[in-house]
């Protein structure tokens, strides 16, 4: 567990021009679902719909063994476990990290953009989940 | 951590710089006036050290430099920065600690002047 651990500090990172890539096709692909709900059920349940939809897709995809959602299959990358094991972090922790996706976005989208100055290239979202994101090249599914 | 420098990766500042010139570029011309408002000064009143950032971005982009610059004059600092980046693809990137602090201390103390805080 702690030779685990320490390969996995330090270690390869996804870049942010790919994280920004999988975070767009994933907000396309949800923004779809929403609009097309919109259509159907009207701005007060589209609202409710969307806010359910966005933490149940990112909790679903990240918290599954691949940790990736269909943005992250699409760049290769995926979320990891930053304690190390076998990477993935179960959907508790998935829920935790699509929670504090909207805090990170509050203030200008800091939250997203720490990964720029960060060591380790995490997010807010990263930091409370205990998460790195990591190209799949390094750590394969 | 006085002294130290911040340790940026122009990789992932390369796309992040073209992003910023790419959404500064378009905004304008998007339908219903899509701005950030700022949650600090919505709430409380108080700006933040990068309130007036879009604005100034997107003038800059547009030569609208007066306009930049009394939004906040980081905004004319940050586009030149993407260009430098994206032009003269510098190999690795080091801000000082002390340098970084002093450009938000000096962003807030306008923002605040700009906003009558202060």
């Amino acid at each position: 567990m702690s030779e685990m651990a320490g390969s996995v500090q330090a270690g390869a990172r996804a870049s942010f021009g790919r994280r920004l890539g999988a975070w767009l096709i994933d907000v396309i692909l949800i923004d779809i679902v929403s609009a097309i709900i919109l259509l159907a059920g009207g701005r007060g349940v589209a609202y409710v719909v969307g806010i359910v939809l966005w933490l149940a897709y990112f909790t679903y995809f990240e918290g599954s063994d691949t940790g990736q959602t269909l943005g992250k299959r699409a760049l290769g990358i995926r979320v990891y476990d930053f304690a190390g094991g076998a990477g993935a972090i179960g959907y508790g922790r998935g829920f935790v990290r699509a929670i504090m996706k909207y805090i990170s976005g509050i203030p200008c989208a800091l939250g997203y953009l720490w990964m720029l100055w960060d060591k380790e290239k995490q997010t807010w979202h990263d930091k409370v989940a205990t998460t790195v994101v990591v190209p799949v090249s390094d750590y394969p599914v | 951590m006085p002294g130290g420098a911040i340790v940026l990766d122009p990789k992932d500042l390369r796309p992040a710089g073209a992003a910023m010139l790419a959404v500064a570029a378009v905004l304008p011309v998007l339908p219903g006036d899509p701005g950030v408002p700022c949650p600090l000064r919505t709430l409380t009143g108080v700006p933040c050290p990068l309130c007036g950032m879009t604005t100034s971005v997107v003038a800059t982009v547009h030569l609208h430099l007066g306009e930049a610059l009394a939004a906040n004059p980081m905004g004319v600092v940050a586009v030149l920065a993407a260009l430098v980046l994206l032009v003269a693809r510098p190999r690795s990137l080091r801000l000082p600690s002390l340098v970084a602090s002093a450009a938000l201390a000096g962003m807030w103390a306008f923002e605040l002047h700009r906003f009558a805080v202060i």
